[in-house]
């Protein structure tokens, strides 16, 4: 039988039977939308802040939940290394592809269903608050972040790859508090200027956050969304190079 | 025929050689123990023939195909049960058994060996029993049954009972026994006991090579002493 769908079978069970995997990469991010929403509508209109009115607040937060699914990523690979269950399969007749594109495809399909239901919460938030949030942005952008959702995945598969089961969340943690601040997941980042927007501008995470955000707001130019998206489509493809790189060298020398 | 020819073969790390131009040959259809004491290279052996280490010198055939050259056709012909139990916690025992025939065979083969395999191994009572739920014992049977279920022929049991109690260990001999009937069996232990009750043929490695072998009559003979154990202890003090 196919041995990448096998596996990636065997990768969905075990997460579907997972409590961390609901409050990961479910709960946490809707439950982020809905606390940003009522900061937001705590804030005086006459201070002009839009960050978190919800069709800005909507991508930042698809963006927020990718990093929760490169956590959980992380977390799985660290473990199944940490046992024998993994040498076991190096055993096997399973290649290098088999085991990366088994860990990666599930995790793409959990950050699909992420999108969307964070997404749907958006639009009954959006109705709650009477504020226009336009359905085909949404689709699209559900799509745009696809991209994004690859890179925060091989990011986490290099993590589980490369530390242990105690350390691979703790790196994690890092990365989900660096890469939402400075991606501009929570304050607008082409507002501050200087040092912060060179920063901002040379991580991927600036332009997942923009490619989610100019999808949701139709705006489809150039600068606006089709460089964010080619920038964050070449990360995410290096990035999974790099991975896939790292697990094969990886397994052969847990294997030894 | 052999179902295993190793020739010279030999593991390098750095600077300490774990396994040092390892000859052997096991007959098809029989159970071999390997012995030694920790860091006789037991275990590294077994990785080699395996395919899960590839040997610094020398060779190694399983039925017939070169462990470096042919590791996917030899991946196909060997099970291994690992010293750690190997299962996937939060998946039940037929799930584990799924997994893995499916890794092997074809698809519709696969339910045929499940049952069979569940049957064999008198899994059926937990067969919806999620692994991280079984008691060791349990576990270590699924993990034997996960390494059978391939239709290997030739299978490597490392430190199989290793934790195990008495019952739960004299029960897993009674499936190992079960195996050899159509299997090449390789056990690394280091209970006597049970290389006496299981073994056809015995190899004791010291320092990473054979220092002797034979069948436990053979054993005795050479070193004089009456049982694996005195025999064991006369050749590893050397």
């Amino acid at each position: 039988m196919n041995r990448t769908l096998v596996f990636t079978k065997r990768n969905l069970m075990e997460m579907s039977r997972d409590a961390l995997s609901y409050i990961f990469c479910i709960a946490f991010p809707i439950v982020m939308l809905v606390i940003m929403s009522v900061v937001n509508a705590s804030i005086p209109k006459e201070a002009g802040m839009t960050i978190f009115r919800i069709d800005n607040l909507a991508g930042g937060i698809a963006i927020f939940g990718q990093t929760f699914v490169m956590l959980f990523t992380a977390i799985n690979v660290a473990k199944d290394r940490s046992g024998s269950f993994l040498v076991r399969l190096y055993a096997s007749p399973m290649k290098g592809r088999d085991f990366a594109l088994g860990y990666i495809l599930p995790m793409l399909a959990v950050a699909l269903v992420q999108v969307l239901i964070s997404f749907t919460a958006a639009v009954i938030v959006a109705f709650v608050s009477d504020t226009e949030l336009k359905p085909e942005g949404l689709l699209i952008a559900a799509v745009s972040v696809l991209p994004s959702a690859l890179m925060f995945t091989a990011t986490g598969f290099l993590i589980g790859t490369l530390f242990n089961e105690k350390a691979a969340p703790g790196i994690c943690s890092i990365i989900i508090s660096l890469g939402s601040f400075i991606g501009g997941i929570w304050f607008d980042v082409d507002k501050t200027g200087g040092v912060m927007l060179d920063i901002s501008r040379c991580t991927p995470f600036y332009y997942a956050t923009k490619t989610a955000r100019s999808a949701i707001h139709m705006d489809f130019t150039y600068g606006g969304f089709a460089v964010p998206l080619i920038i964050v489509t070449a990360s995410a493809l290096a990035l999974t190079a790099l991975a896939v790189w790292a697990f094969t060298k990886r397994m052969r020398a847990d294997a030894a | 025929m052999n179902a295993i020819i190793t020739q010279g073969l030999t593991k390098r790390f750095k600077d300490k050689t774990a396994v040092d131009g390892l000859n052997i040959a096991v007959e098809e259809g029989k159970l071999v123990a390997l012995l030694g004491v920790n860091g006789a290279g037991k275990t590294t052996t077994i990785r080699m023939l395996t395919c899960l280490s590839k040997p610094s010198g020398g060779s190694a055939q399983i039925m017939g195909y070169d462990v470096v050259k042919d590791a996917d056709k030899v991946k196909r012909l060997t099970g291994i049960s690992t010293q750690d139990t190997a299962v996937a916690e939060n998946l039940t025992v037929e799930e584990n058994l799924r997994f893995m025939a499916q890794l092997y065979l074809e698809k519709q083969a696969v339910n045929d060996a499940v049952e069979e395999t569940i049957k064999g191994f008198g899994l059926g009572d937990c067969r919806k029993k999620k692994a991280k739920l079984l008691s060791g014992g349990w576990q270590r049977r699924l993990s034997i049954a996960m390494a059978v279920i391939g239709e290997a022929k030739v299978l490597f049991l490392d430190e199989p009972t290793l934790g195990l109690d008495v019952l739960a260990r004299r029960e897993l001999w009674r499936e190992i026994e079960k195996l050899k009937k159509d299997r090449t069996i390789v056990l690394t232990t280091h209970y006597m006991e049970e290389a006496e009750a299981l073994a056809d043929y015995i190899y004791v490695m010291i320092d990473g090579r054979i220092r002797a072998e034979g069948t436990l009559a053979q054993l005795e003979q050479l070193t004089g002493r009456k049982g694996l154990e005195e025999a064991f202890v006369s050749l590893a003090e050397g």
